[in-house]
């Protein structure tokens, strides 16, 4: 077995202080039975993370809740003096909104091109990573450059690279003797396909990362095994280092999963979501109604509804491997 | 799989990996460089005819540019530099304290349940877009809005799971022995954790608040609907250049987002090896 388990258990042993009262988890080893000090377990230190994340986190969540009940809009008093409309504004969104449908839609699709693409190309080059060459160190820090840069300065900068007179275009005229070249921001697809390169070159750097510790930590008697038992390096890499990597993979998508479908930035400095509304996210549109529009409450409950979606959707992706990250056990 | 050498063709992928991946980065800093008449030229100049500073000079002083006969900019980004140093120190000084104590308290006192995986994830998946609605609301009944306070309170929130979890799995690598040779020799609990855990886990740390910063110093949506006028960071200004000017002012445009990169670039070479576990978590290791 190689010696670093990538999947760190989130959950370590068995508790000390009054946990461990109760009888330990027959799976796990007994835990040394040093001599324990009786001393009180230190709950509190998680108070203050707990109470800030509670004022911070979870009272503006319920307060946009309740908004999202009403008809209130920041001209019309307070909150509480709103009327209350009930699921009309999940109703409108999601039968008459087709903007906030589409959106929807769109960000689904870019999540779907673009992680898809991310891996691809991020494992290709973890696999490459797995020889020895020359200036490998060097080229791994080169490679992870993009995902260090603020999103607003990838975003600003494929905004200048794709310019009509920039350099993108004017080196489709003189690689591949593009006569006209496109207007990037003017046309729909071509946006869209902006969108995508940016995302793809900001992000692939994190699935090379996670996928190449995945690859490392791979143990090696498996992948003799099947060697001696003349499999071929594909059907070795399908068949045997794929499925042992799968927690790893499971991990990069949902982290990503979770990034992408709230992307903003880049899309806010790219293209504003045009043209029209042809490259509008989720987080983009919910921004224009609420801050553009001032459409507070209906834009808090389109949020609702993709928090709901969300959690839907990386919880499962997260089922097949949620025991591993409980139980640091595959 | 041993180790093997490259051949022709991986060879090519990487240079043309590298080429990519390093083309955006050596563009904004050429731009940076660039003076006036290179900004928008067609066909497009690929390095400075003249290398100038005078991009990073008009971000303090607006009238710098003027030597180039253009107006310049509206306004210096020297409080915006000054606004992001500031939220961005303070909030993560803070993220990584209370993110410490609640990473020792996880590790050693506390039971996790399958349920925890998805519970620390849910904080990131609302889109900002929303929480940041009844944060408007909140703040200007408190009189929070438009205040680096708000902004810091914002900042310490969202990165406190990163914070924790990720200085969680280095306590967890500690074997718990070594505390309790400590609490054998007479010390309490808390004195054991701040003599033998923290102590022993000052690698961790420090990427962690590495980490913290980078998530901070790049934070946008937030910043930019809780500035009006007496706060701003870099990202909102960069936002602000881009839309005042049409765009047109390219080179002191580049030239800000070059000084909002530096120290993130620098952060993140310095912690590269704790990066995928402060991305995800603490869920990967290395």
């Amino acid at each position: 077995m190689s010696d670093s388990a990538q999947i760190a258990p989130m959950h370590s042993g068995p508790a000390t202080g009054a946990a461990a009262l109760a009888p330990p988890p027959p799976a796990h080893p007994p835990a040394p039975r040093a001599p324990r000090a009786r001393k009180p377990a230190l709950r509190f230190l998680t108070l203050p993370g707990n109470v800030i994340s509670l004022l911070v986190l979870v009272v503006p969540l319920l307060v946009a809740l309740y908004m999202s009940f009403t008809d209130w809009s920041p001209t019309g008093g307070s909150l509480l003096e709103a009327s209350f409309v009930g699921l009309e504004n999940y109703a409108e969104l999601l039968v008459y909104d087709t903007r906030f449908v589409e959106a929807v839609g769109r960000t689904l699709f870019l999540a779907v091109v673009c992680l898809s693409l991310e891996f691809t190309l991020g494992l290709g080059l973890a696999v490459i990573f797995l020889r020895e060459f020359r200036g490998k160190s060097m080229l791994f820090s080169a490679f992870l450059t993009p995902m260090m840069i603020l999103p607003v300065v990838v975003g600003y900068t494929f905004w200048m690279l794709f310019q009509s007179n920039g350099p993108v275009n004017q080196l489709l005229g003189a690689l591949i003797g593009m006569q006209n070249v496109p207007e990037w921001f003017r046309s729909a697809p071509f946006a869209m396909l902006a969108v995508i390169v940016t995302e793809v070159w900001h992000w692939t750097p994190l699935f090379f990362l996670i996928l190449l510790s995945g690859l490392n930590a791979v143990p090696e008697n498996p992948v003799r095994a099947a060697m001696i038992l003349g499999a071929s390096p594909r059907q070795i890499f399908f068949r045997v280092v794929l499925p042992m990597l799968k927690p790893v993979i499971v991990v990069a998508f949902v982290i990503r999963g979770m990034e992408i479908l709230k992307l903003f930035d880049e899309v806010f400095m790219l293209t504003r979501g045009g043209p029209g509304s042809s490259t509008e996210t989720i987080s983009l549109y919910i921004y224009k109604l609420a801050f553009n529009d001032f459409q507070l409450a209906y834009g808090a409950a389109g949020a609702f509804l993709v928090l709901i979606g969300t959690l839907i959707v990386i919880n499962l992706m997260l089922l097949p491997v949620r025991d591993q990250l409980v139980k640091g056990k595959a | 799989m041993g180790p093997k050498s490259l051949t022709l063709a991986q060879r090519l992928i990487l240079l043309v990996a590298l080429t990519v991946t390093m083309f955006p980065i050596f563009w904004i800093v050429m731009t940076a460089l660039k003076p006036p008449t290179d900004w928008n030229a067609a066909p497009a100049v690929w390095l400075p005819s003249e290398p100038t500073l005078v991009n990073f000079a008009t971000l303090f002083d607006p009238d710098a540019i003027k030597a180039y006969g253009l107006s310049g900019v509206s306004q210096p980004a020297t409080p915006a530099i000054l606004g992001s140093i500031l939220a961005s120190v303070s909030a993560t000084a803070l993220s990584i304290a209370i993110g410490l104590a609640s990473a020792i308290g996880l590790s050693r006192y506390a039971k996790m349940t399958k349920w925890t995986p998805l519970m620390i994830l849910s904080g990131r998946m609302f889109p900002p877009a929303a929480i940041a609605v009844p944060f408007v609301i909140m703040f200007s009944a408190t009189r929070l809005i438009d205040t680096y306070a708000g902004l810091i309170a914002i900042y310490v929130a969202v990165t406190l799971p990163f914070s924790t979890w990720m200085l969680k799995s280095f306590v967890d690598d500690l074997p718990r022995e070594i505390e309790q040779a400590a609490m054998l020799d007479g010390r309490s609990r808390l004195m054991a954790h701040v003599t033998v855990t923290i102590p022993l886990i000052k690698g961790g740390l420090f990427a962690t608040t590495m980490f913290i910063f980078i998530l901070n110093w790049s934070e946008f949506m937030f910043a930019l609907v809780l500035s009006y006028s007496n706060i701003s960071t870099i990202p909102v200004q960069l936002a602000k250049y881009v839309t005042a000017t049409a765009g047109t002012l390219y080179g002191v445009q580049a030239a800000l987002a070059v000084v909002a990169m530096i120290p993130l670039i620098v952060a993140g070479y310095a912690i590269q090896s704790h990066l995928a576990r402060g991305m995800t978590f603490g869920a990967i290791k290395r």
